[in-house]
C-alpha cells in the first residue's frame, strides 16, 4: 500500500501525553495519523466521534502516565481496553497489522498480554511486567540501542542487525521481568528480542547505559509474529538529528535515529 | 462588643453570618479582621466599614472574606505596585501580544509564545511535595488560559545547604528534606502532564533555611489567531467552572502568602496548602486547547489566589461588566461547606471560561469527552457588581471596582548600604588548584544531575539543547535550553534562568541588573537573541524599611537594564514577606527568566569543548569586582565592589557574538558566572572531556585572582577553530581577548602551578550533590 493510504490510530486516555509527537512521527514518514480517545473506540461518545479499529492500518500506544499509573503502569488503561475492544485488538494483530507501544505504551501491551505472548497472539493474563528501575528513580537520559532482531520484527526490517541507534529513555518503571523460566533465552530463541541497551561502542551496558537494570539489557521486544513491538526508549523524540542529545558534537544525517523505526514499518506496509 | 457578638448566624439552610460592621469601633474592626482571619489592617477595615455605611446595610461573612482575599498583598500588590510602576512598567514593543495571566510575545508570523513565572514559596516550606506540585499546576494553567499549549517548565529553587549541620530553627524543616520533596513534586506533576522541565536552577544559602523559595515558570506556544483573553467580552455570557471540585483545601492561601512564616505556620497553615492532581489537569489541557482552537469561548482564567472570589470579579470587571453567581451550583468535594468557604477556597485544578449562551452545549460536549466536570455557575451582567445567590437568595452584592481596586501603599524605605572596594577584605586562599576544585564542589556550582535526570526534559520531542550538554552520560552544565516548539519549523525558543542573590544583597541595584545580565547572556551563549523577560521578585517584609529599600533598588536596576535594551517584561510575580521565625530574612532574590529566539536551531551552540587545538577567547571585560563572589563566600572574603553592568557594552558585545555564531564560527560558548572564568572553563572541559591550556597575559587585570575568579557581568568563553580565528576577531573587535587553547586532558594555567586532570575536575563537580541526596543504581 502507498504511504499516504496508511492510517495510524494513536490511542489516548487521560494521562497519555506523548501522542502529539507519536502522531507527528508517523506523519513525517508519510502516513496519516489520528489521535483517538479510547472512548471513541468504545463508542462512549457522540456518534460523529465514534471510530472503529478496523479502519486503521497501524495502532500506536504512546507514552505517558495513563490514568496516572497509580496502580501498575499501564494496568488501568489495559483493563479498560480489554473489557471494551479486546476482540477487535486481537483481530487487528491476527491480521498482521503493526502495533507499536512506546514507554507507557509498552507497559500497556504487556498488561494486555500482547507482549511477550510467547505462545500466540494475546495471553489471558499478563506474563511479564515492567518493574521499578533499579535506581528507584525516574531516569531521563540518553540510551544507545542495538538492533538484535534477526529478521521478524516489522519495525526494524529496514535496520541492519547489530546497528546502533541513539534513543532517549524517560521512565521510572522499565525493568522487564517475567516468572517464565529462562525468559530471556526463550525470547532469543523466538527472535523476539528487538533492542538491547549497549554502551556507545556497542559493549555490554551497565548503569547508566542500561537505565533500569532490565535482565539481558532488553529495551524492546516483539511478539512471535513480529508485528507487535514494545520498547521503553522513545524513538518518536528523535525524528531529526537536532533533538538527539549530542548533535552539536557531530551527526551523520539530518534525520534522527528514531526515524528508522518508522520508515521500517512503512516499508513493511508498502509491500502489502 | 466582641467580634462574636457582632456576628449573627442567618436562619437559613446554609451556613452564613451577617456581621454588624457599620457601628464598630477601631478596636472592634481589628477584632473582626482577626476573628475571621481576614488579614486586613485597621485602615483597610475602616475603608470596608465606610463602604457598608455608604451601601446602607451590614456585611455578610462572604463579603468580608472576599475583601480579605482581594486586598491581600498576593492579589493586589499593594506594597509593590508603586515601585513596579516607577521602574519597570511601560516597556512597550509591538511584538507584545498580551500581558494577561501569562505574557505572550510574537514567535513568528503565525505563532506567539507565552511566558510567566511565579512563586510557590510558603506552601512549599510547609508541604514541599504538594506545594511544588501545585505550583506547577498553577503556572501551567496561566499559560493554558491564553489558549497556549504548554511546552516547557523551568524551576529555580532556593534552599538552605542540604548538608546543613546543627540544630534547626523551631518549626522549620531540614533543607535536604525540603529539596527532596520539592524535586519529587515537580517531577511527578511535570512528568505526568507531559510538559518537559527544560531548565531551572538551585541556589543554596543559609538564609533560605527558614524560608525556601520555589519559583515555577511555564512557557507555551499559541497560534496568534487562537490567542485567548482572560475576561468576558459582553454581558449575558455564561461562566463555566471546570476541572476539579471545590473543597476546604487551600483556604486563606493568599493571606498565608502575605505574611512571614512563623514557628507555628505548620499547624496554622497546613489547610492553606492545596492538593494537586496531574491526571485531572492533563485532560484539562486538551479540552482548553480545543476550546481555544474552535473559538468557542470568549475568555478563560485560572482559579489561583482567592479562588472564585477573585476570578469572577476579574473576568467581569475588565470590560466593566458584573456577574450573578449561583453559588450552590459549585461542585464540591465534601458537603457542608459554608458559602464563604466555597467562595474563597483555592482547591486546585479549577478554571473558569466565559462563552456565548448559544455555545454552552458545544463547550460542555468537549468537557464531557474528556470526563471533565464542568458547571455553568454564573452569567455576566451590565451592573458592575458581583452578586451571589444561594438557591435564589442573595448573600453578596458588591461593587467590583471597590472589591478589586484594593489599597496601594507608598511605604517608607531606607536606601541600602552597598558593598565597595574600600571595605574589601581579601580572603586567604589555598593553592590555586585547590581553590578551583573547591569552587567546583560548592553546591551552587556542582552538578544538579541528581534532580535534572528525574525530570523528563524532552517529552513533546522538541528539546534541542538540554540542561546537561556534552558527551552522552558524561556531560556538563548548559546555558539556555532550546526548544523547537512548532513541528516542522526550525525556529527555536531559548530559555534560561538568571539570578544573583548575593550581589543583590551587597548592592541591590547592581544585583538586579546582574540577574538580568546572567539570564540574558545564557540565552546569547546558545546563539539565541534575547526577546523577553519574566521575573519573580522574592523579597522580605515590605513593612520593614530596609527590606523595601532592597526591593526598590533591585527593581530599579531591573528596569534600567530592560529599558536600555528595550526588552519587555510582559509578565511577572512579586513574593514578599519571605522571612523565617525570628525575622531571619532571605537574600533578596530577583529570579529572572529570559526567553530568546533563534531563527534556525541547527545553528545553536552548546557549552562543551568540541575538540583539542581550538583557540579560546574571553568575550567581555573583567574588572576588580570581587564583592558577592563565590570565591569570597567560599573562603571568607568580605566587602568588595559588586559587578556593575554596562548595558551598552553588553549590547555591543552580544550583537557581535551572535553574528559570529550565525556565521558558524563558534564551536562552543559558555557564560562566566559563579566562580568566574576559572569555573566556566573547567565546566567546558568537563562537558567536552577535553583539557585546556590558559594564558591570561592578554587580560587587563590587576592580578591572577581577579582574572580567574572575578564575576564581572556580560562575559562569555568562546571556542573557535584555528581556521576561523581571523574572521572571528574581525567581528569581535576588542570585545574578545585570546586566553589560550583546548589541549590534552587537563586544565593548565600558564604562570601558575595549576594542572588538574579533567577526570579530577569532573569528580569534584559531579559528586557532591549525589553524595548528599543519595540515589543512583550503584
Amino acid at each position: 500500500m502507498k504511504a499516504e493510504d496508511v492510517r495510524v490510530c494513536v490511542v489516548r486516555i487521560e494521562g497519555t501525553n506523548c501522542e502529539d509527537e507519536m502522531a507527528n512521527a508517523f506523519e513525517m514518514v508519510g502516513a496519516k495519523s489520528e489521535k483517538v480517545h479510547l472512548k471513541q473506540l468504545l463508542g462512549q461518545c457522540d456518534p460523529s466521534l465514534k471510530r472503529s479499529l478496523e479502519d486503521y492500518d497501524i495502532l500506536a500506544f504512546p507514552g505517558g502516565f495513563s490514568a496516572g499509573d497509580y496502580v501498575r503502569a499501564g494496568a488501568i488503561f489495559a483493563s479498560r481496553i480489554k473489557a471494551g475492544i479486546g476482540k477487535d485488538i486481537r483481530d487487528f494483530v491476527d491480521a498482521g497489522k503493526p502495533v507499536l507501544g512506546v514507554c507507557n505504551g509498552f507497559q500497556i501491551l504487556v498488561e494486555l498480554g500482547l507482549l511477550p505472548a510467547l505462545d500466540g497472539t494475546m495471553s489471558e493474563e499478563p506474563t511479564a511486567a515492567l518493574y521499578n528501575n533499579d535506581s528507584g528513580r525516574f531516569e531521563c537520559r540518553p540510551s544507545i540501542l542495538r538492533n538484535d532482531n534477526r529478521s521478524k520484527c516489522v519495525f526494524t526490517c529496514d535496520i541492519p542487525k547489530g546497528e546502533l541507534l541513539y534513543c532517549p529513555s524517560a521512565h521510572g518503571e522499565g525493568k522487564l521481568m517475567s516468572n517464565i523460566p529462562n525468559f530471556v533465552s526463550k525470547l532469543e530463541e523466538n527472535d523476539q528480542v528487538v533492542f538491547r541497551y549497549v554502551t556507545p561502542d556497542g559493549g555490554r551496558a551497565t548503569y547508566p547505559w542500561n537505565p533500569n537494570g532490565s535482565p539481558g539489557d532488553i529495551a524492546g521486544i516483539c511478539n512471535p509474529a513480529g508485528n507487535v513491538m514494545g520498547m521503553m526508549p522513545h524513538p518518536e523524540r528523535v525524528m531529526t538529528a537536532y533533538t538527539m542529545d549530542d548533535w552539536t558534537r557531530g551527526h551523520r544525517s539530518e534525520d534522527g535515529d528514531g526515524k528508522r523505526i518508522f520508515t521500517s514499518v512503512m516499508k513493511y506496509l508498502s509491500k502489502k | 462588643m466582641t467580634a462574636d457578638e457582632r456576628m449573627t448566624k442567618r436562619n437559613a439552610p446554609y451556613d452564613l453570618c451577617d456581621i454588624r460592621i457599620r457601628d464598630a469601633s477601631d478596636k472592634e474592626l481589628e477584632d473582626i479582621s482577626s476573628a475571621l482571619s481576614l488579614g486586613l489592617s485597621l485602615d483597610e477595615m475602616k475603608a470596608v466599614k465606610d463602604y457598608f455605611v455608604k451601601e446602607g446595610r451590614e456585611a455578610t461573612d462572604v463579603e468580608l472574606q472576599s475583601l480579605g482575599q482581594a486586598w491581600s498583598e498576593h492579589c493586589c500588590y499593594k506594597s509593590s505596585k508603586p515601585v513596579l510602576k516607577e521602574f519597570v512598567f511601560g516597556i512597550d514593543r509591538e511584538d507584545v501580544l498580551s500581558r494577561g495571566d501569562a505574557g505572550v510575545m510574537v514567535f513568528d508570523d503565525d505563532y506567539g509564545y507565552a511566558l510567566r513565572v511565579e512563586s510557590h514559596n510558603h506552601p512549599s516550606a510547609i508541604e514541599p511535595y504538594g506545594g511544588a506540585a501545585t505550583g506547577i499546576g498553577g503556572i501551567v494553567r496561566d499559560v493554558i488560559c491564553m489558549g497556549a499549549q504548554p511546552i516547557g517548565l523551568a524551576d529555580p529553587l532556593c534552599f538552605g545547604y542540604p548538608d546543613r549541620k546543627g540544630e534547626m530553627p523551631q518549626g522549620i524543616k531540614h533543607p535536604r528534606y525540603l529539596m527532596s520533596g520539592v524535586v519529587s513534586g515537580i517531577r511527578d506533576y511535570g512528568n505526568r502532564i507531559g510538559i518537559p522541565t527544560i531548565t531551572g536552577g538551585f541556589f543554596f544559602d543559609e538564609s533560605y533555611t527558614g524560608n525556601c523559595l520555589v519559583n515555577v515558570c511555564c512557557l507555551g506556544i499559541v497560534k496568534r489567531k487562537d490567542l485567548l483573553n482572560n475576561f468576558a467580552s459582553a454581558p449575558g455570557e455564561v461562566m463555566i467552572l471546570f476541572g476539579g471540585r471545590t473543597g476546604r483545601d487551600g483556604i486563606h492561601g493568599v493571606n498565608f502568602a502575605s505574611k512571614d512564616i512563623t514557628a507555628t505556620s505548620e499547624d496554622d497553615s497546613r489547610g492553606a496548602v492545596q492538593l494537586g492532581d496531574p491526571i485531572t489537569k492533563e485532560p484539562v489541557i486538551h479540552a482548553c486547547l480545543e476550546l481555544a482552537q474552535k473559538h468557542l469561548v470568549t475568555g478563560m482564567k485560572d482559579l489561583g489566589g482567592g479562588g472564585l472570589s477573585c476570578v469572577v470579579g476579574e473576568m467581569a470587571i475588565e470590560k466593566g461588566f458584573g456577574a450573578d453567581v449561583d453559588l450552590e451550583k459549585v461542585p464540591l468535594k465534601e458537603t457542608g461547606l459554608a458559602p464563604w468557604e466555597i467562595w474563597v477556597s483555592e482547591s486546585q485544578e479549577r478554571m473558569m471560561c466565559t462563552c456565548k449562551p448559544e455555545n454552552v452545549d458545544k463547550v460542555m460536549a468537549i468537557f464531557d469527552l474528556w470526563d471533565i466536570i464542568a458547571t455553568p455557575v454564573a452569567v455576566t451582567t451590565d451592573t458592575g457588581r458581583t452578586r451571589l445567590f444561594w438557591n435564589g437568595e442573595k448573600i453578596f452584592d458588591m461593587d467590583i471596582e471597590f472589591l478589586t481596586g484594593g489599597p496601594v501603599y507608598n511605604r517608607p524605605y531606607t536606601m541600602p548600604k552597598v558593598s565597595t572596594k574600600a571595605d574589601e577584605r581579601f580572603p586567604e586562599l589555598p593553592a590555586l588548584s585547590e581553590v578551583i576544585l573547591k569552587l567546583l564542589s560548592d553546591p551552587n556550582v556542582a552538578s544538579k544531575e541528581w534532580a535534572i535526570r528525574q525530570y523528563d526534559h524532552e517529552v513533546r520531542a522538541g528539546t534541542v539543547l538540554r540542561p546537561i550538554v556534552g558527551k552522552l552520560n558524561k556531560g556538563g552544565p548548559g546555558d539556555a535550553s532550546v526548544l523547537m516548539p512548532v513541528p516542522g519549523r526550525w525556529k527555536g525558543l531559548a530559555a534560561a534562568v538568571g539570578c544573583n542573590p548575593w550581589f543583590t544583597k551587597a548592592n541591590p541595584y547592581r544585583g538586579g541588573m546582574a540577574s538580568l545580565d546572567e539570564a540574558f547572556r545564557n540565552v546569547v551563549a546558545v546563539g539565541a537573541r534575547p526577546n523577553a523577560f519574566t521575573d519573580c521578585l522574592n523579597f522580605g517584609n515590605p513593612e520593614k524599611p530596609e527590606r523595601l529599600g532592597e526591593f526598590r533598588e533591585a527593581v530599579h536596576g531591573i528596569g534600567d537594564f530592560a529599558k536600555e535594551l528595550n526588552i519587555p517584561i510582559p509578565s511577572g510575580n512579586v513574593s514578599l514577606y519571605n522571612e523565617a521565625p525570628g525575622g531571619v530574612h532571605i537574600l533578596p532574590t530577583p529570579m529572572i527568566v529570559c526567553c530568546g529566539l533563534i531563527d534556525d536551531v541547527r545553528k545553536a551552540v552548546s557549552a562543551d569543548f568540541k575538540k583539542t587545538g581550538s583557540l579560546l577567547f574571553l568575550v567581555g571585560r573583567t574588572a576588580d569586582e570581587m564583592g558577592g563572589s563565590l570565591l569570597f563566600r567560599k573562603f571568607g572574603g568580605e566587602g568588595g565592589e559588586v559587578p556593575a553592568t554596562d548595558v551598552k557594552r553588553l549590547k555591543d558585545s552580544s550583537d557581535r557574538l551572535l553574528k559570529a555564531m550565525d556565521e558558524g564560527l563558534v564551536l562552543s560558548c559558555h557564560d562566566c558566572s559563579d566562580g568566574g572564568l576559572a569555573v566556566a572553563v573547567a565546566e567546558m572541559c568537563i562537558s567536552g572531556d577535553v583539557g585546556a591550556e590558559l594564558d591570561l597575559s592578554a587580560m587587563d587585570c590587576p592580578n591572577d585572582n581577579v582574572k580567574l575568579f572575578a564575576e564581572s557581568t556580560s562575559r562569555w568563553i568562546a571556542e573557535v577553530d584555528g581556521k576561523d580565528v581571523t574572521r572571528f576577531t574581525e567581528i569581535m573587535g576588542d570585545a574578545a581577548t585570546p586566553i589560550g587553547l583546548t589541549k590534552g586532558n587537563a586544565l593548565v594555567i600558564k604562570g601558575t602551578d595549576v594542572e588538574i586532570p579533567v577526570e579530577v575536575m569532573r569528580a569534584a563537580w559531579n559528586d557532591p550533590i549525589w553524595n548528599i541526596m543519595g540515589g543512583g543504581a550503584q
